[in-house]
């Protein structure tokens, strides 16, 4: 019995490195810009399974609207443009292997992921081969990688909790805070922005509390916060989770307003929640709604006819994303690498997001607006 | 106190489904000494099909549920099915086709159903009971409730049926129960049908308590297996408390060890198994594997 159940397990070991490794090509060297002729490749990578592949499917869209755009306006220099869209599952091991993939089939360059823990893994990767790389990543970690092949295609966690801890503390002036965020990339990301945009204000959380990325039950931690009574309680967790914790501490009797950035905007963490449950949420988006101004109105109008469904802010976010890395592809003239990745650079582009300017970092945009869950839908918020 | 007693309430509810999860994978290895590595990808298929049905049919949730189990079950007897001539054989190839059948019903959920999930209100909406400072769900009290029940049925069901008798039989010697004439096939695909059953039960309650997305299985699924070896693998009674056990300990090593609490359960279990290699009520009797 023993000596089946070890060959047993040592099989199943086998098989899940042979699964893992799958992926990658062995000897990834190439030529990144390569031939001439033929279609430009541009590689999408987002979770597109799992418990994050909503993000992928949003980002999928938006991509896949600006391509479309492009294409069907002859493309570039003549040449059509192809997206070859790679499934992350969410996963930074899973990512390494597909930066080499991406590599080694000559991708030009690559949009997302919307995960920043994966980003960042992909990242020495990429950087190595020259592909230019431009994330729906938020996470100060992302800056921290000093890659000047990677770009973001919104602001950094540090925008959106500045702003958030802005209108809650000073403009609201609400000291009883709470926090809850996960130790995923993303979650410390927001986490370390919050409580440092908080800590300049001289506050204090009444809770600092963290939770792991696939934990479902959050009654000692929503207990403890809600003996302290505060209240905001900051998420800092992706849609799903966040979703989870609203639904939670309202069936604890939890009254607390919700706070939080990107994900507590999205129609998932309002059907997690449930819209009731979500009613007052503040939320520190770059993108509150489709009509804020003409290009969003254009933008949702044709995303809608495209999608048959409404558009929202990641989808918004790779769009703008792919439109910058369109444009600088014409500008350099196809250029591959780093003369591509300067080109991104010096892309000055007004999208849907804001006005979008590089710095060295790679970040373009640094404001977020406030808005908070209205009946079940992100208004902007009076200020 | 008061977050003391919170904690077990909110870990209660979970641990329910969890043991629910280890008593399908209890069964079947109880049955036939194999582990399957794809009861979470049924979970999941079963919280996708009563969802379905609860949501897009508009059926009362308890229909839905009955629907979603026995379609579920059909899963079962196709895995059994496509397993049952490396029986006896090779048993090391039925593990591993039990994990492809994991992969092929993940990519099944993801091709029906999409890659994005789908939230599933509440089917009890009233308000939460309070008693002495608590709130208790009366939801987790109805999936409490049918989990009982659920275990109640099955031990009637293998100690006091035929059918159920002639499984015990199998499980303890399978060549002495051939002997006697017992059905092992048919034995084993019983115990896979009632297993996939359990694990349509155990998903389509924690649809309304989560987020059904594919991923849903793999977690759940994880948790269930932990719980049916801490319980004892094998034995009924050990999958009811391990299930519990793992969801209140979960719950609180998340409320001390915040991000860590994850690590500090699993820590906890391998501890309890290396004291207690055979779990808390280890039977001796299976050991075909």
């Amino acid at each position: 019995m023993l000596r089946r159940r070890a060959t047993a397990i040592s099989v199943l070991t086998v098989l899940t490195a042979v699964l893992a490794t799958g992926c990658s090509a062995p000897g990834s060297d190439s030529e990144s810009s390569g031939d001439e002729s033929g279609p430009i490749k541009i590689a999408l990578v987002d979770a597109q399974s799992g418990q994050l592949s909503s993000l992928g499917a949003w980002e999928l869209k938006g991509a896949r609207l600006a391509i479309d755009e492009w294409n069907a306006q002859g493309g570039i220099n003549g040449r059509q443009i192809e997206l070859g869209v790679f499934d992350d599952q969410g996963d930074p091991t899973v990512g390494t292997n597909l930066a080499r993939k991406i590599d080694s089939e000559g991708y030009i360059a690559m949009i997302g992921t919307a995960e920043s823990a994966v980003t960042i893994a992909m990242a020495p990767i990429l950087k190595q081969a020259e592909i230019p790389n431009i994330t729906s990543g938020q996470s100060p970690g992302l800056v921290a990688v000093n890659s000047e092949f990677l770009f973001l295609n919104g602001p950094t966690s540090t925008t959106y909790d500045e702003t958030l801890a802005k209108h809650i503390v000073d403009q609201q002036g609400i000291k009883s805070i709470a926090m809850i965020s996960n130790n995923g990339g993303y979650g410390k990301g927001e986490h370390d922005a919050f409580l440092k945009a908080l800590t300049s204000r001289g506050v204090t959380p009444v809770a600092d509390q963290v939770v792991t990325t696939d934990q479902k039950d959050f009654s000692a931690v929503l207990t403890g916060i809600r003996q302290k009574n505060p209240k905001v309680i900051f998420l800092g967790a992706e849609e799903v989770e966040s979703g989870l914790i609203v639904k939670q501490a309202r069936d604890l009797g939890i009254t607390a307003t919700f706070a939080g950035a990107a994900p507590q905007g999205t129609p998932v963490f309002l059907d997690t929640a449930g819209a009731k449950n979500a009613e007052g949420t503040i939320v520190s988006s770059p993108y509150l709604s489709n009509d804020i101004n003409d290009a969003a109105k254009k933008f949702a109008a044709a995303y809608q006819a495209k999608f048959n469904e409404e558009a929202e802010l990641h989808g918004a976010k790779a769009y703008d994303g792919t439109q910058i890395l369109l444009t600088a592809l014409k500008s350099s003239n196809v250029a591959g690498g780093k003369e591509l990745a300067e080109a991104i650079r010096a892309t000055k582009y007004q999208g849907l997001l804001g006005d979008f300017a590089f710095d060295k970092t790679g970040v373009g945009i640094f404001v977020t607006s406030i808005g908070t869950i209205q009946n079940g839908k992100l208004v902007a918020a009076a200020s | 106190m008061q977050v003391f007693l919170q904690t077990i309430v909110g870990g209660v509810s979970l641990g329910a489904v969890y043991a629910l999860v280890a008593l399908g994978f209890s069964l079947v290895y109880r049955t036939m000494g194999l582990v399957n590595f794809a009861h979470g990808n049924v979970v999941t298929v079963g919280a996708y099909l009563a969802s379905t049905f609860y949501l897009s049919t508009r059926l009362p949730f308890a229909l839905a549920m009955v629907v979603a189990i026995a379609l579920t079950g059909v899963i079962g007897l196709v895995i059994e099915r496509v397993l049952r001539p490396l029986e006896n054989r090779d048993f090391d190839l039925m593990l591993i086709g039990t994990i492809g059948f994991g992969i092929v019903l993940d990519a099944l959920i993801i091709m029906i159903w999409g890659a994005t999930g789908r939230a599933v209100p509440s089917p009890v909406p009233s308000a939460p009971i309070e008693l002495l400072g608590l709130r208790i769900r009366t939801y987790d009290l109805v999936v409490l409730a049918i989990a009982a029940v659920a275990t109640v049925l099955l031990v009637l069901f293998l100690s006091r049926t035929k059918r159920g008798a002639a499984m015990q039989a199998v499980a303890m010697d399978h060549e002495a129960a051939t002997a006697v004439g017992i059905h092992v096939g048919r034995s084993n695909a019983i115990a896979f049908m009632i297993g996939a059953g359990l694990a349509a039960l155990a998903g389509g309650l924690v649809g309304p308590l989560l987020y059904v997305s594919p991923a849903l299985g793999g977690a759940l699924g994880i948790k269930g297996f932990a719980a049916a070896i801490l319980g004892g693998f094998g034995s009924i009674p050990g999958a009811i408390v391990g299930g519990l056990a793992i969801g209140i300990l979960d719950s609180f090593m998340a409320g001390h060890f915040q991000g860590y609490g994850e690590l500090f359960t699993f820590l906890i279990f391998t501890v309890i198994i290396m004291v207690r290699p055979t779990g808390i009520f280890g039977e001796r009797t299976v050991n075909r594997a």
